[in-house]
């Protein structure tokens, strides 16, 4: 047998059994063991990255549960449109800061700018300003643009009575009743953008200048 | 004798303590996203919903992704907030979902009156089983859908009525 080419110690895998009388059979195993040990080294390198993108996404999902658990219980930005909470919101173009602690401990009362799930299209939510909480006599106008006509009635109990700030295109309790306090979702509290009106929120509805 | 002296070494136990309490967090979180998205168990009591849910409690695994779905249908049990009071939740049968019209004995145990309704949209119509004893849509009217927080699978206990409701 010829001894083997020097240059096989480069290759620690290869053992004597390689080692053949004739070239080709020798070139051949050759060949086919680097091919074996690319696949077997790029097998390896393909789990690492699998297993690096697990984890890696795997801190993702974690970061991404936190800021939802933070969206759902304590504080949320909402961009609300429309017109019927003129002038204390702009029809378009508000970004505002709603938290979900006071609904939580029942502390939404007369006066606050809430959130809520349409009674009417549960896939719709509001904003709209709590004017009666329950138990409370509301006298409202029944259509303001056309009409002097008002009404009574008392707010059931669990319920609340919510308007709309600019009465005369608001869709609220004057069409759709007191709302059950289960569908309020957050209160509003702060506004971020636009600038020029960044702050609180609180206090009776803005009176227009 | 130094109370903080290098005898006790309060470094690792607060360190230990801490990771302790950060499992036990997020076990606790997982469990709550559980309860939350996918399904509950909840325990109910009460004589509204007999003969299909006996009157001193039956634990039942409630599912939360449906109602999300939209996927609510009369005949469907569900876990509903209370219209009148917000702090409790009612397990009461759909009879009718928004736009269908509902017939129902107003008071069966004094009179044979009927009424039909319409269900507003948006809405649905829930009543107990057992209508001689229970609070439902025909006191308090429909029920926004809003309010509807995940529906009955099946019971856990009492072991003997273990597996789906029947109707």
């Amino acid at each position: 047998m010829p001894p083997p080419p020097p240059w096989l110690s480069v290759f620690p895998f290869c053992d004597s059994r390689l080692v053949r009388t004739q070239q080709t059979t020798f070139q051949i195993d050759i060949a086919s063991d680097i091919v074996s040990s690319m696949v077997v080294g790029s097998l390896k390198l393909w789990t690492d990255l699998v297993v690096e993108g697990f984890q890696k996404s795997l801190r993702v999902g974690k970061f991404l549960c936190l800021l939802h658990a933070i969206d759902t219980y304590v504080c949320t930005p909402v961009l609300p449109y429309g017109p019927s909470m003129l002038p204390t919101l702009n029809s378009t173009g508000d970004l505002v800061l709603v938290e979900r602690v006071s609904t939580w401990l029942g502390k939404v009362g007369r006066g606050d700018m809430v959130l809520l799930r349409s009674s009417e299209d549960p896939r719709k939510t509001l904003i709209k300003r709590i004017v009666g909480v329950e138990g409370d006599t509301v006298t409202y106008l029944v259509d303001p643009k056309y009409s002097d006509a008002s009404r009574t009635c008392v707010v059931p109990w669990g319920n609340v009575w919510v308007q709309g700030d600019y009465i005369y295109n608001s869709r609220d309790s004057r069409t759709f009743g007191a709302v059950s306090y289960g569908l309020v979702e957050g209160k509003l509290f702060w506004r971020i953008w636009p600038l020029k009106s960044f702050g609180s929120l609180h206090g009776k509805a803005k009176e227009d200048s | 004798m130094n109370l903080f002296g290098n005898a006790v070494p309060w470094r690792s136990i607060a360190k230990e303590a801490l990771e302790r309490t950060a499992i036990v967090t997020r076990f606790l979180c997982l469990l709550h996203v559980t309860n939350t998205y996918i399904c509950t168990p909840t325990l109910v009591y009460g004589p509204s919903m007999l003969p299909t849910l006996n009157l001193t409690g039956d634990v039942l695994l409630a599912e939360r992704v449906s109602h999300r779905l939209g996927k609510v249908r009369p005949g469907d049990v569900v876990l509903v907030r209370s219209p009148v009071d917000p702090r409790k939740s009612l397990t009461k049968r759909v009879v009718a979902m928004g736009g269908d019209k509902v017939t129902f004995v107003v008071d069966p145990r004094n009179s044979d009156r009927v009424r039909t309704i319409t269900v507003p949209r948006g809405h649905v119509w829930i009543q107990g089983d057992n209508i001689y004893a229970s609070r439902d849509s025909r006191q308090f009217g429909a029920v926004p859908y809003g309010l509807v927080e995940g529906k009955i699978l099946c019971r856990v206990w009492p072991l003997d009525g273990f597996g789906l409701l029947h109707h």
